[in-house]
């Protein structure tokens, strides 16, 4: 649906962080990153680009759902929605009022990790986006008249991507079973009796603990000097004080001893099966080889997983993998969507039988080339828009704790060999480290061919 | 019409600025300089040199689309479209896929209502290889029938996998109740019945009929050699043989009169998907920026009055707004939300007077400053890379724009005056005269929503197609 202004997705995929290989385009032209640490200890990025009038600004700060606790699930994404709902100088919807009619538009996100806010703007309102986004990191208000209505946006929401999409609906509860201890487990939209249960005091607690300057990195791409995106923060951002970060998750996922399966009924016209297994958390070395791994198995048609589900044996409609930025150890999840009359335990068999088929043997020359190929292209795909690039680089010094590794990933995917990527699956793609989720159409006593 | 969903901005304040900043000029927005060429096959060609990262984007539009479907077989040139990389002269399926991800490429071809498309892109070391495997799909395809049987029955299971997301096919329904069986009431992507009738000969006989140099604009965008890319577009694409192609053109449906109303009944759903309105314009429409002048307003934007009454004020929905799809004939014109089943009436009910509000109150001039900046600030990302451009340009060709489709947006859209925003009103935003499309749970919703119209028709999701039912199709 042709719904450009729908704020804040909750299920957001990143695949900023998917990319790179051999940027030999970011080392040597001219879109070089200069940064400067705050005094209330916001770290500012900003590499300008003037080949189109604008500016992307996005700020992410290190709170998710991972910072949550049972009953208040879904608190950071809410507050994110309220971020946009008034603060002292610009109050209620005035915020956004302000931005459109200066020609700019905003959004956010919220992960199980991270808050990211981004303002998309001519350079003519840059100005205007610091004043807007000093005075809600400064003096956010919660009215409860907007935090009532903004309740109710969000359990639509949830309703549009959870209760009725089906992927939606089986993602939540493949988390939910993947993790008994470490806060993944829960949903980033929150469960719908929390959703309704939220309180303001709930709200300002969490603003005093996500929302320090020091727990935040802005990233500026476009048509601006740094000298000036420093002046202004200089006037407008530094003087906020920071205060202590969120308390440290310590909750550590015990290691999975056994498969895990669980099964949605659902009036549906096919079945879904995705398959979950723990993988570690994003600045891990093992990353790259384990990005390759996946694009050998499930990107282009030749992909061996395409080839042989969708391909040759017509059991599956479509079949693929992602791995969400984390800072905690997560999940790689397999999705793949079972033909008509098909039973999802046919895709699961041949899914395990390719997995199997890597960790036996080497992967070919051809297949490491044309994964690392696919992983370079995808790399300039992003850094081509300012967004894309804000995105990334943002991405890669929030989660990798430094954007050069965005400029070394190159060298950190050719040093990938065959023998890496049969190791990773060995590694991390065995039956006591995964969890099984199928939903399967209710019948309702309609015929299925 | 995809591409085009925000537009441009002006500079004024930015001149203080300046003086801090040497490195920034005001600009006026303009397109960047681009080469016509026809071969003498009749293939016409655009190349766009654009730097920043080393890609190319390739893009061919071929003049005839799924409104040329023929009666009862809608998703014939979707199909076609997608069959061309499943087998060419040289290569099976398999070889196309292994040679194209070897580079990184990627490929797309699929049909839109008023036209089928081809579309690859690759990096500029690969330039060779890649325009030689995108043309081989374009030039070569042998249609194999056990990839048209792949692809059909995929394709079937496809619909079906959409109508468990009802926000997908929401637009289906519409498009159908809207113009019925008429060339842009049937889904471009065929349905379960439809796909299911389509031969491999039927394939064939499209691609002939319509795969021609002389039906054919392809774009070309991003990092390359001027001279290099024109000798290599001669020798792999000048081979094609001359052959030109009248499409047919789509005759221009009226809007509907009087009210009617669509019921499909989803019975889990546990909120209401709305589609409102009536035909709306083609995409050369005179009045086309005053429309989108005040459709930001009304519904294009976070701030507009649907999504401000909808969702800021009511929290009805998590969003609410309005569009025109327009085609080379008048398109759909949808106000579409989503709420609760409980609050479907509610929700319903303020959309109309928002609309109503529209007729009666006009637009205000300071609405029309904040929608005029909007539409201007928000352009440039959407020409910002060589993918976005070469379609730009390629529309602009095929529908027959110009370059001051961009290159005097900004001018168009400064000359909107209250009173032009008020025709503009009048004229094609619907009032009385609506279709209304609900996917929803019919037991909780379909005795109350009888009053939105005189005529009411309803549907369970689960029967096949979209509408109009085709005879037989009741189970």
């Amino acid at each position: 649906m042709r719904a450009i202004w729908y704020r804040c997705t909750v299920l957001v995929f990143l695949c900023a962080l998917g990319g790179a290989a051999a940027p030999v385009w970011a080392q040597s032209q001219a879109f070089p990153v200069s940064t400067r640490t705050l005094k209330n200890g916001m770290k500012v990025l900003v590499q300008p680009d003037h080949s189109i009038p604008n500016i992307a600004l996005y700020i992410f700060y290190r709170i998710g759902s991972r910072n949550e606790r049972p009953g208040t699930t879904g608190l950071s994404h809410f507050f994110e929605h309220m971020m946009f709902n008034g603060a002292k100088k610009y109050g209620p919807g005035e915020l956004d009022k302000a931005m459109e009619a200066n020609g700019g538009s905003n959004n956010a996100y919220t992960t199980r990790d991270v808050t990211v806010y981004q303002d998309w703007f001519p350079r003519s309102a840059l100005n205007l986006i610091y004043d807007i986004e000093s005075d809600r990191i400064r003096d956010l208000t919660f009215d409860p008249k907007k935090i009532a209505s903004e309740r109710e946006v969000v359990a639509s929401e949830r309703r549009l991507s959870v209760d009725n999409d089906n992927f939606g609906l089986l993602d939540e509860q493949l988390w939910a079973t993947a993790f008994i201890a470490h806060p993944y487990q829960w949903p980033v939209v929150g469960w719908m009796s929390d959703i309704e249960d939220w309180t303001m005091a709930d709200l300002k607690h969490h603003f005093e603990m996500g929302y320090s300057p020091s727990n935040a990195t802005m990233v500026v791409v476009g048509d601006v000097s740094p000298e000036e995106i420093f002046e202004l923060c200089e006037k407008y951002i530094e003087p906020i004080p920071s205060h202590a970060p969120p308390p440290p998750v310590t909750t550590v996922e015990p290691e999975q001893l056994g498969e895990r399966r669980l099964v949605v009924h659902k009036p549906a016209e096919l079945p879904v099966l995705m398959i979950g297994y723990h993988t570690p958390r994003t600045d891990n070395p093992d990353f790259y080889a384990l990005n390759i791994l996946r694009s050998v198995l499930f990107q282009g048609e030749s992909s061996r997983m395409y080839q042989r589900l969708v391909d040759k044996d017509q059991i599956a409609l479509d079949v693929s993998s992602e791995v969400e930025p984390a800072f905690d150890p997560t999940l790689a999840i397999i999705t793949a969507q079972p033909r008509q009359g098909i039973d999802p335990s046919v895709c699961e068999k041949a899914i395990y039988e390719e997995i199997e088929k890597v960790k036996d043997a080497r992967i070919s020359d051809e297949e490491l080339e044309k994964a690392k190929n696919y992983r370079l292209i995808e790399f300039y795909r992003e850094m081509r828009t300012i967004s894309g690039r804000a995105n990334t680089i943002g991405t890669y010094e929030v989660f990798m704790g430094d954007y050069h590794k965005l400029f070394d990933a190159a060298k950190s995917y050719s040093a990938v060999t065959k023998e890496d990527v049969q190791r990773m699956a060995q590694k991390y793609f065995g039956a006591n480290n995964r969890t099984v989720a199928t939903l399967l159409p209710e019948s309702e006593g309609k015929a299925h061919p | 019409m995809k591409y085009e969903s925000k537009l441009l901005r002006i500079f004024a304040p930015v001149a203080l600025l300046l003086v801090m900043c040497p490195a920034v000029r005001a600009q006026t927005l303009r397109l960047p300089p681009h080469e016509k060429l026809v071969l003498k096959n009749g293939l016409t060609v655009l190349l766009v040199e654009k730097r920043g990262v080393p890609l190319i984007d390739v893009f061919a539009l071929v003049k005839t689309g799924a409104a040329a479907d023929p009666g009862g077989k809608a998703g014939l040139a979707s199909v076609t479209a997608s069959l061309l990389r499943k087998g060419t002269k040289t290569r099976t399926a398999q070889q196309f896929a292994a040679d194209l991800d070897y580079i990184g490429g990627s490929f797309e071809a699929d049909a839109d209502a008023d036209y089928s498309y081809v579309s690859a892109e690759f990096m500029t070391k690969d330039l060779a290889r890649g325009l030689e495997i995108f043309s081989d799909a374009v030039l070569h395809p042998t249609f194999p029938q056990n990839e048209a049987d792949k692809i059909l029955a995929q394709s079937v299971d496809g619909v079906k996998s959409s109508k468990d997301d009802p926000r997908s096919v929401l637009g289906l329904y519409y498009q159908g109740y809207l113009y019925g069986a008429n060339s842009y009431g049937r889904p471009a992507g065929g349905d379960e019945l439809s796909l299911k009738r389509i031969q491999r000969d039927d394939i064939v006989k499209f691609y002939e009929a319509n795969y021609a140099s002389g039906n054919t604009i392809l774009g070309i965008a991003g990092e390359f050699d001027p001279a290099e890319m024109r000798k290599q577009i001669e020798e792999v694409l000048g081979t094609w043989p001359a052959d030109s192609v009248t499409s047919a053109p789509i005759p221009a449906t009226p809007p509907e009169k009087g009210k009617r109303l669509l019921l499909i009944d989803k019975p889990d759903a546990t909120q209401t998907y709305f589609a409102i309105g009536n035909i709306g314009t083609a995409v050369n429409d005179p009045d086309r920026f005053a429309i989108r002048v005040v459709n930001t307003i009304f519904g294009g934007r976070f701030t507009s009055e649907l999504n401000e009454a909808l969702r800021v004020e009511s929290g009805y929905t998590y969003g609410a707004g309005s569009f025109f799809d327009s085609h080379k004939s008048p398109g759909p014109f949808e106000i579409y939300s989503f709420t609760k089943n409980e609050t479907t009436i509610p929700a319903i009910d303020l959309a109309l007077q928002v609309l109503e509000k529209l007729h009666k109150n006009g637009v205000t001039p300071e609405e029309l400053a904040s929608a005029k900046s909007y539409i201007k600030g928000q352009y440039p990302p959407t020409i910002e890379t060589s993918r976005q451009l070469v379609r730009r340009i390629v529309f602009n060709e095929f529908y027959g724009l110009g370059d001051d489709e961009v290159n005097q947006l900004e001018a168009r859209i400064d000359a909107v005056t209250p009173e032009i925003a008020k025709q503009a009103i009048e004229k094609h935003f619907p009032l009385d005269n609506l279709v209304f499309v609900l996917i929803g749970k019919s037991s909780a919703i379909g005795p109350s929503v009888k009053k939105y119209a005189d005529k009411i028709d309803q549907r369970p999701i689960s029967d096949p197609g979209f509408w109009p039912p085709a005879a037989g199709a009741q189970k």
